[in-house]
Protein backbone atom coordinates (compact mmCIF):
# COMPACT_ATOMS: atom_id res chain seq x y z
CA UNK A 1 0.00 0.00 0.00
CA UNK A 2 2.70 2.17 0.77
CA UNK A 3 6.31 1.95 -0.93
CA UNK A 4 9.18 3.93 -0.81
CA UNK A 5 12.79 3.75 -2.10
CA UNK A 6 15.76 5.62 -1.63
CA UNK A 7 13.47 8.57 -0.54
CA UNK A 8 15.01 11.61 0.06
CA UNK A 9 14.80 15.23 1.04
CA UNK A 10 16.94 17.88 1.44
CA UNK A 11 16.43 21.31 3.44
CA UNK A 12 19.29 23.60 1.25
CA UNK A 13 22.65 21.57 3.05
CA UNK A 14 20.54 19.61 6.10
CA UNK A 15 19.56 16.52 5.23
CA UNK A 16 16.46 15.40 6.59
CA UNK A 17 15.54 12.04 5.14
CA UNK A 18 18.51 9.94 3.45
CA UNK A 19 17.59 7.06 1.40
CA UNK A 20 14.15 5.91 2.84
CA UNK A 21 13.14 2.26 1.48
CA UNK A 22 10.27 0.48 2.95
CA UNK A 23 6.77 -0.72 2.09
CA UNK A 24 3.43 -0.60 4.67
CA UNK A 25 1.24 -3.86 3.85
CA UNK A 26 -2.43 -3.22 3.57
CA UNK A 27 -4.08 -2.88 6.56
CA UNK A 28 -0.55 -3.02 8.51
CA UNK A 29 0.42 -0.58 11.18
CA UNK A 30 3.80 0.72 10.98
CA UNK A 31 5.24 2.61 13.42
CA UNK A 32 7.83 5.54 12.63
CA UNK A 33 10.17 6.10 15.95
CA UNK A 34 12.60 8.50 16.12
CA UNK A 35 14.12 11.27 17.91
CA UNK A 36 12.67 15.15 16.92
CA UNK A 37 14.31 15.98 13.65
CA UNK A 38 14.93 12.62 12.90
CA UNK A 39 12.90 12.82 9.62
CA UNK A 40 9.28 11.68 10.62
CA UNK A 41 6.83 14.38 10.01
CA UNK A 42 8.93 15.05 6.83
CA UNK A 43 8.13 11.29 5.40
CA UNK A 44 4.93 11.88 6.57
CA UNK A 45 4.44 15.27 4.38
CA UNK A 46 6.55 13.64 1.31
CA UNK A 47 3.98 10.53 1.18
CA UNK A 48 1.08 13.17 1.81
CA UNK A 49 2.66 15.25 -1.30
CA UNK A 50 3.10 17.99 0.93
CA UNK A 51 6.46 18.44 0.21
CA UNK A 52 8.36 16.97 -3.10
CA UNK A 53 11.17 13.95 -2.29
CA UNK A 54 14.69 15.76 -3.17
CA UNK A 55 15.26 11.92 -4.30
CA UNK A 56 13.95 8.52 -4.82
CA UNK A 57 10.33 7.68 -5.53
CA UNK A 58 7.55 6.54 -3.27
CA UNK A 59 4.18 5.11 -4.18
CA UNK A 60 1.14 5.56 -2.30
CA UNK A 61 -2.43 3.32 -3.08
CA UNK A 62 -0.50 2.61 -6.39
CA UNK A 63 0.13 6.57 -6.83
CA UNK A 64 3.48 7.92 -7.47
CA UNK A 65 4.12 10.69 -5.02
CA UNK A 66 5.14 13.59 -7.12
CA UNK A 67 3.17 12.78 -10.32
CA UNK A 68 -0.50 11.74 -8.93
CA UNK A 69 -0.66 13.89 -6.07
CA UNK A 70 -4.67 15.09 -6.28
CA UNK A 71 -5.14 10.72 -6.34
CA UNK A 72 -2.75 10.56 -3.40
CA UNK A 73 -4.75 13.62 -1.56
CA UNK A 74 -8.12 11.27 -2.24
CA UNK A 75 -6.53 8.31 -1.04
CA UNK A 76 -4.84 9.00 2.40
CA UNK A 77 -6.57 10.82 5.62
CA UNK A 78 -3.20 12.69 8.08
CA UNK A 79 -3.71 13.71 11.17
CA UNK A 80 -1.05 16.73 11.70
CA UNK A 81 1.19 16.97 14.34
CA UNK A 82 -1.12 20.26 15.66
CA UNK A 83 -4.50 19.38 14.31
CA UNK A 84 -5.93 23.08 13.72
CA UNK A 85 -9.60 23.60 13.17
CA UNK A 86 -11.86 26.94 12.24
CA UNK A 87 -12.29 27.24 15.86
CA UNK A 88 -15.33 29.82 15.54
CA UNK A 89 -17.62 27.27 13.65
CA UNK A 90 -19.21 24.30 14.90
CA UNK A 91 -17.59 20.67 14.75
CA UNK A 92 -20.05 19.59 12.28
CA UNK A 93 -19.15 22.47 9.83
CA UNK A 94 -15.58 21.91 9.93
CA UNK A 95 -16.24 18.88 9.36
CA UNK A 96 -18.69 19.30 6.45
CA UNK A 97 -16.23 21.22 4.89
CA UNK A 98 -13.33 18.79 4.75
CA UNK A 99 -15.98 16.27 3.47
CA UNK A 100 -17.36 18.51 0.81
CA UNK A 101 -13.33 19.22 0.27
CA UNK A 102 -12.78 15.63 -0.55
CA UNK A 103 -15.93 15.26 -2.77
CA UNK A 104 -17.89 12.92 -0.15
CA UNK A 105 -21.01 12.14 -2.17
CA UNK A 106 -22.91 12.48 0.78
CA UNK A 107 -21.13 14.80 2.99
CA UNK A 108 -23.95 15.10 6.07
CA UNK A 109 -24.22 11.48 6.84
CA UNK A 110 -20.35 11.02 6.63
CA UNK A 111 -20.12 13.20 9.08
CA UNK A 112 -22.45 12.30 11.47
CA UNK A 113 -21.16 9.09 10.97
CA UNK A 114 -17.80 10.10 11.88
CA UNK A 115 -18.87 12.15 14.96
CA UNK A 116 -21.24 9.72 16.50
CA UNK A 117 -18.32 7.10 16.63
CA UNK A 118 -15.84 9.29 17.62
CA UNK A 119 -18.68 10.16 20.51
CA UNK A 120 -18.99 14.01 19.45
CA UNK A 121 -22.40 13.79 17.73
CA UNK A 122 -23.69 15.63 21.05
CA UNK A 123 -21.35 18.59 20.73
CA UNK A 124 -21.82 18.83 17.02
CA UNK A 125 -23.21 22.06 17.09
CA UNK A 126 -20.94 23.52 18.89
CA UNK A 127 -18.04 25.95 18.34
CA UNK A 128 -14.49 23.75 18.45
CA UNK A 129 -12.71 27.20 20.67
CA UNK A 130 -14.98 25.41 23.29
CA UNK A 131 -13.37 21.78 23.06
CA UNK A 132 -10.69 20.56 25.16
CA UNK A 133 -7.34 18.96 23.48
CA UNK A 134 -8.63 15.53 23.91
CA UNK A 135 -11.58 16.54 22.28
CA UNK A 136 -10.11 18.20 19.50
CA UNK A 137 -7.73 15.20 18.90
CA UNK A 138 -10.51 12.77 18.50
CA UNK A 139 -12.10 15.41 15.79
CA UNK A 140 -8.85 15.44 13.63
CA UNK A 141 -9.39 11.92 13.74
CA UNK A 142 -12.49 12.02 12.12
CA UNK A 143 -11.82 14.63 9.82
CA UNK A 144 -8.83 12.42 9.07
CA UNK A 145 -11.70 9.57 8.39
CA UNK A 146 -14.51 11.39 6.89
CA UNK A 147 -13.48 10.74 3.45
CA UNK A 148 -12.55 6.76 3.94
CA UNK A 149 -9.18 6.73 3.07
CA UNK A 150 -7.54 3.62 2.87
CA UNK A 151 -4.23 5.39 4.22
CA UNK A 152 -3.85 6.79 7.24
CA UNK A 153 -0.88 9.17 8.03
CA UNK A 154 -0.92 9.79 12.43
CA UNK A 155 1.55 12.09 13.74
CA UNK A 156 1.72 11.75 17.15
CA UNK A 157 -2.03 11.11 17.22
CA UNK A 158 -1.53 10.93 21.66
CA UNK A 159 0.69 13.77 22.04
CA UNK A 160 -0.21 16.11 24.75
CA UNK A 161 -3.34 14.36 25.90
CA UNK A 162 -4.16 13.00 28.93
CA UNK A 163 -3.91 9.21 29.74
CA UNK A 164 -8.28 8.26 29.31
CA UNK A 165 -7.89 10.37 26.36
CA UNK A 166 -4.68 8.64 24.89
CA UNK A 167 -6.21 5.41 25.39
CA UNK A 168 -9.91 6.48 23.46
CA UNK A 169 -7.61 7.35 20.91
CA UNK A 170 -5.65 4.16 20.78
CA UNK A 171 -8.73 2.11 20.92
CA UNK A 172 -9.99 3.92 17.78
CA UNK A 173 -6.62 3.47 15.48
CA UNK A 174 -7.07 -0.29 16.67
CA UNK A 175 -10.54 -0.17 15.59
CA UNK A 176 -8.98 1.22 12.39
CA UNK A 177 -6.55 -1.57 11.67
CA UNK A 178 -9.14 -4.04 11.79
CA UNK A 179 -10.79 -2.45 9.28
CA UNK A 180 -7.93 -2.88 7.21
CA UNK A 181 -6.64 0.42 6.60
CA UNK A 182 -3.11 1.12 6.42
CA UNK A 183 -1.36 3.31 9.13
CA UNK A 184 1.08 5.17 9.38
CA UNK A 185 1.59 6.15 12.68
CA UNK A 186 4.76 8.49 14.04
CA UNK A 187 5.01 8.64 17.91
CA UNK A 188 7.18 9.12 20.77
CA UNK A 189 5.43 6.75 22.76
CA UNK A 190 6.84 3.41 22.89
CA UNK A 191 4.19 1.48 24.47
CA UNK A 192 1.74 2.35 21.73
CA UNK A 193 3.89 1.73 19.31
CA UNK A 194 4.21 -1.82 20.62
CA UNK A 195 0.70 -1.99 21.69
CA UNK A 196 -0.24 -1.08 18.23
CA UNK A 197 2.29 -1.20 15.73
CA UNK A 198 2.68 -4.48 13.66
CA UNK A 199 6.26 -3.22 12.62
CA UNK A 200 8.25 -0.40 13.67
CA UNK A 201 10.69 1.29 11.75
CA UNK A 202 13.31 3.60 13.56
CA UNK A 203 14.42 6.58 11.81
CA UNK A 204 17.23 9.07 12.50
CA UNK A 205 17.66 10.52 9.04
CA UNK A 206 18.12 7.43 8.05
CA UNK A 207 16.47 3.85 8.27
CA UNK A 208 18.22 2.20 11.76
CA UNK A 209 15.80 -0.43 12.06
CA UNK A 210 12.68 -2.58 10.48
CA UNK A 211 11.32 -5.17 12.54
CA UNK A 212 8.08 -6.32 14.66
CA UNK A 213 8.53 -5.07 17.91
CA UNK A 214 8.95 -8.84 19.69
CA UNK A 215 11.76 -9.43 16.79
CA UNK A 216 13.20 -5.95 17.77
CA UNK A 217 13.78 -6.09 21.64
CA UNK A 218 14.90 -10.07 20.76
CA UNK A 219 17.67 -8.76 18.40
CA UNK A 220 18.88 -6.54 21.19
CA UNK A 221 18.20 -8.44 24.02
CA UNK A 222 21.55 -10.02 25.85
CA UNK A 223 22.09 -13.97 25.85
CA UNK A 224 21.96 -13.84 29.84
CA UNK A 225 19.25 -15.96 31.74
CA UNK A 226 18.35 -15.66 35.37
CA UNK A 227 17.55 -18.75 37.58
CA UNK A 228 15.86 -18.56 40.68
CA UNK A 229 16.68 -21.58 43.01
CA UNK A 230 14.74 -22.98 46.03
CA UNK A 231 18.06 -24.69 46.66
CA UNK A 232 20.96 -22.40 45.74
CA UNK A 233 24.43 -24.14 46.07
CA UNK A 234 27.69 -23.72 43.93
CA UNK A 235 27.63 -26.99 41.78
CA UNK A 236 24.70 -25.89 40.24
CA UNK A 237 26.98 -22.91 38.95
CA UNK A 238 30.17 -24.78 38.25
CA UNK A 239 29.21 -28.33 37.06
CA UNK A 240 26.34 -26.96 34.36
CA UNK A 241 29.27 -28.65 31.58
CA UNK A 242 26.97 -27.67 28.35
CA UNK A 243 28.57 -26.50 25.16
CA UNK A 244 25.94 -23.92 25.08
CA UNK A 245 27.19 -22.81 28.35
CA UNK A 246 29.29 -19.00 28.10
CA UNK A 247 29.35 -18.45 31.81
CA UNK A 248 27.35 -19.29 35.35
CA UNK A 249 27.46 -17.21 38.28
CA UNK A 250 25.55 -18.00 41.75
CA UNK A 251 24.92 -14.86 43.58
CA UNK A 252 21.94 -16.09 46.66
CA UNK A 253 19.21 -17.79 45.32
CA UNK A 254 19.97 -16.48 41.64
CA UNK A 255 21.82 -18.32 39.57
CA UNK A 256 23.20 -15.86 36.39
CA UNK A 257 23.64 -17.95 33.04
CA UNK A 258 24.85 -16.50 30.10
CA UNK A 259 24.22 -18.60 26.96
CA UNK A 260 24.67 -18.69 22.84
CA UNK A 261 20.95 -18.35 21.85
CA UNK A 262 18.61 -18.00 24.76
CA UNK A 263 15.36 -18.79 23.09
CA UNK A 264 16.97 -22.62 22.25
CA UNK A 265 19.15 -23.01 25.33
CA UNK A 266 17.12 -23.13 28.12
CA UNK A 267 15.38 -25.76 27.55
CA UNK A 268 18.82 -27.80 27.39
CA UNK A 269 19.40 -25.69 30.86
CA UNK A 270 16.23 -26.12 32.75
CA UNK A 271 16.92 -29.59 32.13
CA UNK A 272 20.34 -29.94 33.66
CA UNK A 273 19.66 -27.64 36.67
CA UNK A 274 17.05 -30.44 37.42
CA UNK A 275 19.32 -33.43 36.86
CA UNK A 276 21.42 -31.86 39.13
CA UNK A 277 18.97 -31.34 41.56
CA UNK A 278 18.14 -27.98 41.69
CA UNK A 279 14.54 -26.49 42.57
CA UNK A 280 13.75 -23.79 40.10
CA UNK A 281 11.42 -21.52 41.04
CA UNK A 282 11.66 -18.77 38.00
CA UNK A 283 13.32 -18.66 34.63
CA UNK A 284 13.77 -15.34 32.73
CA UNK A 285 15.16 -14.04 29.80
CA UNK A 286 17.44 -10.93 30.37
CA UNK A 287 14.58 -9.20 28.09
CA UNK A 288 15.31 -5.50 27.06
CA UNK A 289 12.40 -3.36 27.13
CA UNK A 290 11.28 -1.35 23.66
CA UNK A 291 12.57 1.81 25.03
CA UNK A 292 15.86 0.00 25.63
CA UNK A 293 15.78 -1.13 22.27
CA UNK A 294 15.21 2.17 21.02
CA UNK A 295 17.31 4.29 22.76
CA UNK A 296 20.51 1.64 21.97
CA UNK A 297 19.72 2.08 18.47
CA UNK A 298 19.14 5.99 18.29
CA UNK A 299 21.58 6.35 20.57
CA UNK A 300 24.68 5.06 19.05
CA UNK A 301 24.22 3.06 16.04
CA UNK A 302 24.23 4.46 12.42
CA UNK A 303 23.92 1.42 9.82
CA UNK A 304 20.97 0.63 9.29
CA UNK A 305 19.83 -2.40 9.88
CA UNK B 1 -15.77 24.93 -9.30
CA UNK B 2 -17.63 22.76 -6.57
CA UNK B 3 -14.87 23.19 -4.58
CA UNK B 4 -14.70 26.59 -4.95
CA UNK B 5 -17.60 27.01 -3.87
CA UNK B 6 -17.39 24.95 -0.92
CA UNK B 7 -14.34 27.10 0.06
CA UNK B 8 -16.04 30.38 -0.74
CA UNK B 9 -19.18 29.41 1.21
CA UNK B 10 -17.25 28.67 4.35
CA UNK B 11 -14.58 31.63 3.93
CA UNK B 12 -17.63 33.82 4.39
CA UNK B 13 -19.32 32.00 7.07
CA UNK B 14 -16.18 32.46 9.16
CA UNK B 15 -15.51 35.91 8.42
CA UNK B 16 -18.98 36.80 9.57
CA UNK B 17 -18.43 35.11 12.89
CA UNK B 18 -15.49 37.67 13.26
CA UNK B 19 -16.79 40.75 14.72
CA UNK B 20 -13.42 42.89 14.12
CA UNK B 21 -13.55 42.17 10.11
CA UNK B 22 -17.28 43.33 10.01
CA UNK B 23 -16.36 46.05 11.59
CA UNK B 24 -13.19 46.89 9.65
CA UNK B 25 -15.02 46.15 6.06
CA UNK B 26 -17.84 48.01 7.18
CA UNK B 27 -15.74 51.05 8.47
CA UNK B 28 -13.75 52.33 5.42
CA UNK B 29 -17.09 52.78 3.39
CA UNK B 30 -19.04 54.38 5.85
CA UNK B 31 -16.36 56.83 6.21
CA UNK B 32 -15.87 57.12 2.73
CA UNK B 33 -19.24 57.46 1.93
CA UNK B 34 -19.49 60.25 4.72
CA UNK B 35 -16.83 62.03 3.48
CA UNK B 36 -18.42 62.10 -0.14
CA UNK B 37 -21.43 63.11 1.12
CA UNK B 38 -20.03 66.10 3.09
CA UNK B 39 -18.47 67.27 0.53
CA UNK B 40 -21.49 67.29 -1.58
CA UNK B 41 -23.55 68.90 1.06
CA UNK B 42 -20.84 71.43 1.59
CA UNK B 43 -21.80 72.16 -2.48
CA UNK B 44 -25.22 73.60 -1.48
CA UNK B 45 -25.40 76.91 -2.97
CA UNK B 46 -22.29 77.24 -4.84
CA UNK B 47 -22.85 77.66 -8.86
CA UNK B 48 -23.47 74.42 -10.80
CA UNK B 49 -19.80 74.20 -12.15
CA UNK B 50 -18.45 74.52 -8.58
CA UNK B 51 -20.85 71.61 -7.61
CA UNK B 52 -19.51 69.81 -10.14
CA UNK B 53 -15.98 69.78 -9.45
CA UNK B 54 -16.99 68.66 -5.88
CA UNK B 55 -19.09 65.95 -6.97
CA UNK B 56 -15.98 64.71 -9.37
CA UNK B 57 -13.54 64.64 -6.37
CA UNK B 58 -15.86 63.06 -3.98
CA UNK B 59 -17.17 60.45 -7.16
CA UNK B 60 -12.20 59.41 -6.58
CA UNK B 61 -13.47 57.84 -3.59
CA UNK B 62 -15.57 54.85 -4.84
CA UNK B 63 -12.38 54.32 -7.31
CA UNK B 64 -10.05 53.80 -3.67
CA UNK B 65 -12.74 52.31 -1.38
CA UNK B 66 -12.89 48.81 -3.40
CA UNK B 67 -8.90 48.43 -3.12
CA UNK B 68 -8.60 49.28 0.74
CA UNK B 69 -11.66 47.25 2.06
CA UNK B 70 -10.64 43.24 0.70
CA UNK B 71 -6.65 44.08 1.93
CA UNK B 72 -7.53 42.76 5.85
CA UNK B 73 -9.47 40.07 4.14
CA UNK B 74 -7.08 38.80 1.31
CA UNK B 75 -4.01 39.02 4.06
CA UNK B 76 -5.65 37.28 6.55
CA UNK B 77 -6.73 34.51 3.75
CA UNK B 78 -3.42 32.50 4.12
CA UNK B 79 -1.98 33.55 6.88
CA UNK B 80 -5.27 33.17 9.04
CA UNK B 81 -5.17 29.68 8.29
CA UNK B 82 -1.48 29.42 9.18
CA UNK B 83 -2.29 30.85 12.55
CA UNK B 84 -4.98 28.21 13.00
CA UNK B 85 -3.09 25.25 12.44
CA UNK B 86 -5.85 24.73 9.45
CA UNK B 87 -3.28 25.31 6.07
CA UNK B 88 -1.66 21.53 6.62
CA UNK B 89 -5.24 19.71 6.52
CA UNK B 90 -6.44 22.30 4.09
CA UNK B 91 -3.17 21.83 1.71
CA UNK B 92 -3.52 17.27 1.95
CA UNK B 93 -7.04 17.97 0.18
CA UNK B 94 -7.55 17.55 -3.07
CA UNK B 95 -7.81 21.26 -3.61
CA UNK B 96 -5.54 22.85 -5.65
CA UNK B 97 -3.12 25.79 -6.09
CA UNK B 98 -5.49 27.93 -8.20
CA UNK B 99 -8.90 26.54 -6.55
CA UNK B 100 -7.28 28.14 -3.11
CA UNK B 101 -6.50 31.35 -4.94
CA UNK B 102 -9.23 32.12 -6.73
CA UNK B 103 -11.28 30.84 -3.56
CA UNK B 104 -9.97 32.89 -1.40
CA UNK B 105 -9.68 36.30 -3.87
CA UNK B 106 -13.44 35.76 -4.79
CA UNK B 107 -14.14 35.87 -1.07
CA UNK B 108 -12.50 39.85 -0.74
CA UNK B 109 -13.45 41.34 -3.96
CA UNK B 110 -17.40 40.08 -3.98
CA UNK B 111 -17.80 42.32 -0.71
CA UNK B 112 -15.58 44.75 -1.52
CA UNK B 113 -17.42 45.65 -4.44
CA UNK B 114 -20.68 44.71 -3.35
CA UNK B 115 -20.30 47.34 -0.11
CA UNK B 116 -18.32 50.00 -2.78
CA UNK B 117 -21.87 49.89 -4.79
CA UNK B 118 -24.30 49.94 -1.77
CA UNK B 119 -22.24 53.18 -0.59
CA UNK B 120 -22.35 54.60 -4.16
CA UNK B 121 -25.55 54.27 -4.80
CA UNK B 122 -26.61 55.76 -0.85
CA UNK B 123 -24.43 58.51 -1.56
CA UNK B 124 -26.08 59.04 -4.84
CA UNK B 125 -29.46 59.03 -3.33
CA UNK B 126 -28.24 61.50 -0.39
CA UNK B 127 -26.93 63.95 -3.04
CA UNK B 128 -29.84 63.79 -5.06
CA UNK B 129 -31.75 64.65 -1.96
CA UNK B 130 -29.37 67.25 -0.80
CA UNK B 131 -29.00 69.07 -4.14
CA UNK B 132 -32.17 68.54 -5.45
CA UNK B 133 -30.86 66.52 -8.68
CA UNK B 134 -27.34 65.21 -9.58
CA UNK B 135 -25.07 68.36 -11.24
CA UNK B 136 -25.47 68.00 -15.23
CA UNK B 137 -22.55 66.58 -16.77
CA UNK B 138 -21.07 64.73 -13.53
CA UNK B 139 -22.38 60.80 -14.03
CA UNK B 140 -20.99 60.25 -17.21
CA UNK B 141 -20.66 56.91 -18.91
CA UNK B 142 -16.60 57.38 -18.09
CA UNK B 143 -17.16 57.82 -14.22
CA UNK B 144 -20.21 55.04 -14.15
CA UNK B 145 -17.57 52.63 -16.61
CA UNK B 146 -15.40 53.07 -13.66
CA UNK B 147 -17.85 52.37 -10.24
CA UNK B 148 -19.01 49.61 -12.23
CA UNK B 149 -16.12 47.88 -14.45
CA UNK B 150 -12.91 49.56 -12.59
CA UNK B 151 -13.50 49.06 -8.85
CA UNK B 152 -13.98 45.31 -9.06
CA UNK B 153 -10.68 45.44 -11.18
CA UNK B 154 -9.08 47.55 -8.81
CA UNK B 155 -10.46 45.59 -6.02
CA UNK B 156 -8.86 42.15 -7.78
CA UNK B 157 -5.64 44.01 -7.94
CA UNK B 158 -5.32 44.59 -4.57
CA UNK B 159 -6.58 41.47 -3.17
CA UNK B 160 -4.00 39.85 -5.42
CA UNK B 161 -1.41 41.51 -4.35
CA UNK B 162 -2.49 41.03 -0.69
CA UNK B 163 -2.33 37.38 -0.93
CA UNK B 164 0.55 37.32 -2.94
CA UNK B 165 2.26 39.06 0.02
CA UNK B 166 0.54 36.84 2.44
CA UNK B 167 1.92 33.81 1.18
CA UNK B 168 5.39 34.92 0.55
CA UNK B 169 5.86 36.90 4.22
CA UNK B 170 6.24 34.28 7.12
CA UNK B 171 5.24 37.00 9.73
CA UNK B 172 1.74 38.24 9.67
CA UNK B 173 2.45 41.32 10.74
CA UNK B 174 4.77 42.05 8.03
CA UNK B 175 2.06 40.83 5.82
CA UNK B 176 -0.42 43.43 6.83
CA UNK B 177 2.41 45.92 6.61
CA UNK B 178 3.49 45.66 2.89
CA UNK B 179 -0.26 44.44 1.64
CA UNK B 180 -0.57 48.32 3.04
CA UNK B 181 1.86 49.76 0.98
CA UNK B 182 1.46 47.45 -2.18
CA UNK B 183 -2.03 49.12 -2.71
CA UNK B 184 -0.49 52.49 -3.73
CA UNK B 185 0.29 52.09 -7.54
CA UNK B 186 -3.35 51.52 -7.42
CA UNK B 187 -3.97 54.99 -6.42
CA UNK B 188 -1.72 56.53 -9.40
CA UNK B 189 -5.20 56.79 -11.78
CA UNK B 190 -6.83 58.88 -8.59
CA UNK B 191 -4.20 61.42 -8.30
CA UNK B 192 -4.08 61.84 -12.12
CA UNK B 193 -7.47 62.82 -11.91
CA UNK B 194 -7.82 64.78 -8.79
CA UNK B 195 -4.58 66.94 -10.17
CA UNK B 196 -6.68 67.43 -13.16
CA UNK B 197 -3.92 66.32 -15.08
CA UNK B 198 -6.01 64.90 -17.00
CA UNK B 199 -10.27 65.07 -16.94
CA UNK B 200 -12.06 61.47 -16.82
CA UNK B 201 -12.63 60.39 -20.42
CA UNK B 202 -14.00 57.19 -21.98
CA UNK B 203 -10.24 56.01 -23.73
CA UNK B 204 -8.65 56.27 -19.95
CA UNK B 205 -10.94 54.01 -18.56
CA UNK B 206 -10.85 51.70 -20.86
CA UNK B 207 -6.46 51.73 -20.88
CA UNK B 208 -6.63 51.76 -16.98
CA UNK B 209 -9.41 48.95 -17.38
CA UNK B 210 -7.48 47.12 -19.90
CA UNK B 211 -3.68 47.35 -17.65
CA UNK B 212 -5.50 46.05 -15.23
CA UNK B 213 -6.69 43.28 -16.46
CA UNK B 214 -3.22 42.47 -17.61
CA UNK B 215 -2.08 43.17 -14.53
CA UNK B 216 -4.72 41.13 -12.88
CA UNK B 217 -4.01 38.05 -15.14
CA UNK B 218 -0.08 38.57 -14.74
CA UNK B 219 -0.27 38.42 -10.67
CA UNK B 220 -2.72 35.69 -10.72
CA UNK B 221 -0.46 33.54 -12.58
CA UNK B 222 2.59 35.00 -10.52
CA UNK B 223 0.79 34.25 -7.24
CA UNK B 224 -0.33 30.57 -8.18
CA UNK B 225 3.53 29.97 -9.50
CA UNK B 226 5.00 31.89 -6.25
CA UNK B 227 2.50 29.94 -4.01
CA UNK B 228 5.12 26.98 -2.51
CA UNK B 229 2.95 24.53 -0.11
CA UNK B 230 5.98 23.16 1.23
CA UNK B 231 7.81 26.70 2.10
CA UNK B 232 4.86 27.63 3.94
CA UNK B 233 4.87 24.14 5.39
CA UNK B 234 7.90 24.50 6.96
CA UNK B 235 9.58 28.08 7.19
CA UNK B 236 6.43 29.73 9.15
CA UNK B 237 6.19 28.67 12.58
Amino acid sequence: MIRTEGLTRRFGDRLAVDGLTLEVREGEILGLLGPNGAGKTTTVRMLACLLAPTGGRAWVGGHEVGKEASAIRSTVGILTESPGFYKRLTLERNMRYFAELYGVPDPRSAVQRYLERLGLWDRRTDAVATLSKGLRQRLALARALVHEPKVLFLDEPTAGLDPESARDVRRFIAELADERRTILLCTHNLTEAEELCNRIAVLRTRLIALDRPAALKRRMSGSRVTVELGNPRPEFARDLGLPCVRAAELAGPTLQVEVADPERDVPALVRRLVELGAEIRAVARDERSLEDVYLELVGGNDAPA
Amino acid sequence: MHRLRVLILKEWEELAKIKMVIYGALFLPLLMGGLAGFMVWQGQGLPPEAQAALFNTALMYFLILPVMIPVTLAVYSIVGEKEQGTLEPLLATPLTDWELFVGKAVVAVLPSVGLTWTVFALFLAAAHVMLGGIPSGVLTLPWLLSITVLSPLLAVFGVLVSMLVSSRTSDPRAAYQFSGLAVVPTLVPLIVYSVQMTAVNLLLVILEGGILVLLNAVLLFLAVRLFRREEILTRWK
